[in-house]
């Protein structure tokens, strides 16, 4: 198992790895930006609405990103994940939430922020890998963007208004979240990827008396026991 | 690899040294996780100690609860480590937010600790800390964890140290990043939203206490170890020469050398407390020396103690 994606090919993440992350990405995204497009009415009338058309723009804008910085290939797994992974994004009502509407939009918020929390795409690339790439970049891109979307969904998850059913609430985060997380290893395992060696990486810190590119050069291997 | 249930949840911790004999507890500061103990760790299982280090929730390998992270569950995880350790000497340090979870162990469970060593940590948050704090949430919001660690490098370190290491910044930046998820660390930062000063409640730890401050530290200042200090009973002060809030990653030696003193003197009966303040020495194996009668610790210039000040201070003290 490897931390990062990789070995590089011609210094390039192999386009098959590209084609598998981006193909997640975009299922997840894509389903985010498709129940965004549904809940959101033609004329908005309050100010939550304004936060949800903002994230509906920028889903779509990294659907847009992913399919031009990805090297695409051919991928004859693509058809079974991909039915696999839109399974999984449906939208169903919560438990434990009387009001149905209100329960769909408690998964809503939830499926995104499970997908803005728990998915590091950058966090698969090499240390060392290069800045100007487009994938690299977009990987970055996404993760970045995730931080700031997942805001709304934790205003929402966390307000007021939720506070009667909080635990309701947060069970369907940690089921989404569970869900999300696993499908994405399993994505990632499949290529031979494991990212919890991130953690057994030695802290810079602890590295003054070895040059940078020693400790940079640090194998990518996942330390975990299976 | 160790784990530890709590809750429902799964914790992973590192033992390190002797199973019998001593044992310290070290509780992480925010954005840590036990790797980075590692020298600080060598250290104390040279001197003989069993080391236990483990990741708060939201922290490393341990589980991130998605939305809500309560301090009470970050206080049973600690517990549910020393109930591991057995019976025996325990000392618990942490630092930063790990000191808080720190206290609050030792406000309730005194009675399970042989010796508690609050580092950089602090029991209310009084208004420069709040806006800190606040400002540091929206920097992690606003510029994910590489920006926090930006802001978190000059108030963790010297300058001197910054330099000297300025070829391994951009790694750390990377490592702690890679390390750290946004939404863990906001719910840990969040943690504190309801967060009820224990300042009043700190006259119930009763075990033998080692504050540790670092002289220039301006993210938890003297005042809030000095509210340590006059709180809790069997409390003494050290000062750490030229240290910022981070001393425990700045110099691992030196911080080790003073906890396994301190934990030495305890064990021995030679330990007495008495709200005193001390300079630790620059350089391990150095003597701590008594901050100098009748100046005032709280000044970062010499000024002598108005004869006005000595008696409200005693008088909080003795309170």
């Amino acid at each position: 198992m490897k931390a990062f994606l990789g070995p590089l090919e011609n210094g390039r993440i192999p386009a098959l790895q590209q084609t598998r992350v981006s193909a997640f990405l975009m299922s997840a995204h894509g389903a985010l930006a498709g129940q965004l497009g549904v809940a959101l009415p033609a004329s908005l009338h309050h100010g939550w609405q304004v936060e949800m058309h903002s994230q509906y723009c920028r889903e779509m804008e990294i659907l847009s990103l992913l399919g031009r910085a990805t090297s695409w290939i051919p991928d004859p797994a693509l058809g079974f994940l991909i039915w696999q992974w839109q399974l999984a994004w449906v939208p169903r009502p919560i438990s434990g939430v009387a009001d149905r509407m209100q329960g769909m939009l408690i998964d809503l918020a939830a499926f995104g922020h499970a997908l803005h929390a728990v998915i590091r795409p950058a966090a698969l690339l090499p240390e060392s890998y290069p800045d100007d790439d487009p994938f690299a970049l977009a990987m970055r891109r996404v993760e970045f963007e995730s931080g700031r979307l997942m805001q709304a969904q934790i205003l929402f998850l966390k307000g007021p208004e939720l506070v009667p059913v909080r635990d309701a609430v947060a069970s369907a985060v940690e089921r989404r979240h569970a869900q999300v997380r696993d499908l994405w290893q399993n994505m990632l395992h499949a290529m031979e990827i494991d990212t919890s060696g991130r953690h057994a990486l030695v802290p810079a810190y602890q590295a003054a008396a070895r040059p940078a590119e020693a400790i940079a050069a640090q194998p990518s291997v996942a330390i975990r026991e299976p | 690899m160790p784990w530890l249930e709590c809750n429902s949840r799964r914790i992973h911790y590192e033992l390190a040294g002797p199973p019998h004999g001593p044992a310290c507890v070290l509780v992480n500061g925010l954005t840590q996780y036990v790797r980075l103990w590692h020298p600080f760790r060598d250290a104390l299982v040279a001197k003989g100690f069993q080391v236990a280090s483990f990741d708060m929730l939201g922290q490393g390998q341990s589980d991130k609860p998605s939305l809500f992270i309560h301090q009470d569950d970050q206080v049973a995880v600690l517990g549910r480590l020393i109930e591991r350790l057995g019976d025996r000497p325990i000392f618990v340090a942490g630092i930063s937010f790990g000191g808080v979870i720190a206290l609050r162990y030792a406000i309730d469970h005194g009675d399970k600790i042989a010796g508690l060593v609050p580092m950089s940590s602090f029991a209310e948050i009084p208004a420069q800390l709040l806006m800190l704090g606040n400002a540091l949430r929206t920097g992690l919001i606003l510029g994910g964890t590489t920006f926090l660690q930006d802001l978190l490098f000059p108030m963790n370190f010297s300058g001197e140290w910054l330099h000297s290491m300025r070829h391994l910044i951009e790694l750390a930046r990377h490592r702690g990043w890679l390390a750290n998820d946004v939404y863990a660390l906001q719910n840990l930062m969040e943690s504190f939203l309801e967060f009820e000063p224990l300042t009043e409640r700190l006259s119930a730890i009763r075990v033998p206490t080692m504050i540790l401050t670092g002289e220039y530290d301006f993210l938890t200042p003297r005042p809030l170890q000095e509210s340590l200090r006059i709180h809790i009973p069997d409390s003494a002060l050290v000062i750490i020469q030229r240290a910022y809030h981070a001393f425990t990653l700045e110099n691992p030696g030196l911080t080790a050398y003073l906890l396994t003193r301190f934990a030495e003197d305890v064990m021995a009966g030679r330990w007495h407390g008495k709200q005193s303040i001390w300079v630790a020495p620059e350089n391990v194996g150095g003597e701590l020396v008594r901050f100098p009668e009748g100046f005032d610790h709280m000044r970062a210039i010499p000024v002598r103690i108005q004869a006005d000040e000595i008696a409200p201070r005693q008088t909080a003290a003795a309170s």
